[in-house]
């Protein structure tokens, strides 16, 4: 997978410029209170408007530190939930090609090429890969094609696109089967919470 | 299916899960570098030692208000200070469980209080000694120097930790604290 969607990427970026700011700015308002407790210490009055400023100053810091640590964990979680249904749709996806595959009769040296196929690798890489001949590839191609119904690559590969973008009844029909492996996929996140 | 599925159980296998938040790595290594600083390179009774003392301090008071509003592998709910759970773990690990913890396991955890207690009780002789009251004070000065033997102790015991586990469970837990993920070795139990 060389070409990625990957908003979570940019995000996480973003996470660990804020946790960065964070952590300045905390070490700002530890300053901004050292020095208050220092002048107190010193002068014994908090009348004086300079020591009024940098207490003013100071309480800001750590309302802003608060702050940003809430803005943070929002973004964190909202990183998390995008990756779970990223996991949970890539799981749909793994069914819904297999559903097609069973459903075309496929056999398993057919299946793997087709995968292939749909990874956007063209006949002579796939030779290569499988160790085969490039007319082998071209024949289980072929017979492929033919039994998905479809008149070549550009097509096979739409159907899936086609597949995502309308609910038809393959989506109906693998439904039930489905919904086994949702769970599945977000079990290992509710099982970190339970405990 | 063969090969669907090995696309799938290929991704599966080694699970990474993001478990350390950005600001929890950087509170965990700039700890490192302050106890380190101030352990070795700076000079004692100067200026730039009780600097680094207080950024030290605050990085911990930080850390402690993260446990409480942070997400949910960085908070105290994660890994509760309990010595009957690091008993139990202790005793599971010695006959041959291999559940990983996410968070910091029961063990690790005590490790993380016994830091931190340890780095706010320096920080805190260590302002006293600043103060008129308690400057020259015999006690005030043995105990932040005894404590931070101590806190030594604890760091390499720490390490020592990290290397042993990271060993038993085969997960990286340094590149955990670089990266923020963990890789989950295939059909291990994860807690």
């Amino acid at each position: 997978m060389k070409l990625r969607i990957w908003p979570a990427k940019t995000k996480e970026k973003r996470a660990t410029v804020l946790a960065g700011l964070i952590l300045l700015q905390a070490i700002c308002a530890l300053f901004f209170i050292g020095d208050v407790i220092e002048d107190f210490r010193e002068d014994g009055h908090l009348d004086n408007p300079h020591l009024l400023l940098e207490s003013v100053a100071a309480i800001a810091l750590v309302g802003g530190v608060i702050f940003l640590m809430i803005e943070l964990r929002g973004l964190l979680s909202r990183v998390s939930d995008m990756q779970i249904g990223l996991d949970i749709a890539q799981g749909h996806l793994a069914d819904i090609i297999e559903t097609f595959f069973d459903e075309w009769g496929l056999t398993s040296a057919e299946r793997d090429v087709a995968i292939m196929i749909l990874k956007g690798l063209d006949n002579d890489s796939i030779a290569q890969v499988r160790k085969t001949a490039a007319g082998t590839v071209r024949a289980q191609a072929t017979s492929i094609y033919s039994k998905s119904g479809t008149d070549g690559r550009a097509q096979f590969i739409s159907l899936l696109i086609e597949e995502l973008l309308a609910d038809n009844q393959h989506l109906g029909s693998a439904e039930a089967a489905l919904n086994a492996k949702t769970t599945n996929a977000a079990s290992p996140d509710a099982s970190g919470e339970t405990t | 299916m063969a090969a669907v599925a090995q696309q799938t159980s290929g991704r599966v296998s080694a699970r990474e899960v993001a478990v350390w938040d950005p600001l929890v790595r950087l509170i965990h290594w700039s700890l490192a570098l302050t106890i380190l600083l101030n352990g070795t390179f700076i000079e004692e009774e100067s200026k730039t030692h009780e600097w680094i003392g207080y950024i030290a301090l605050g990085l911990v008071g930080l850390r402690l208000v993260w446990a409480l509003i942070g997400p949910k592998h960085a908070r105290f709910s994660a890994f509760p200070p309990s010595p009957a759970r690091a008993v139990n773990h202790l005793r599971a690990m010695l006959s041959g469980d291999k559940t990983i913890h996410l968070s910091h396991n029961p063990l690790g955890a005590l490790m993380v209080y016994n830091i931190w207690a340890s780095v706010i009780a320096i920080g805190i002789t260590g302002y006293m000694m600043t103060t008129i009251t308690f400057f020259g004070v015999d006690w005030v000065e043995e105990a932040h120097e005894v404590i931070f033997g101590w806190l030594l102790f604890s760091v390499a015991l720490h390490v020592a930790g990290v290397a042993f586990d990271t060993w038993r469970s085969g997960v990286n837990l340094v590149r955990a604290m670089i990266n923020g993920r963990k890789t989950i070795p295939y059909g291990r139990e994860v807690e």
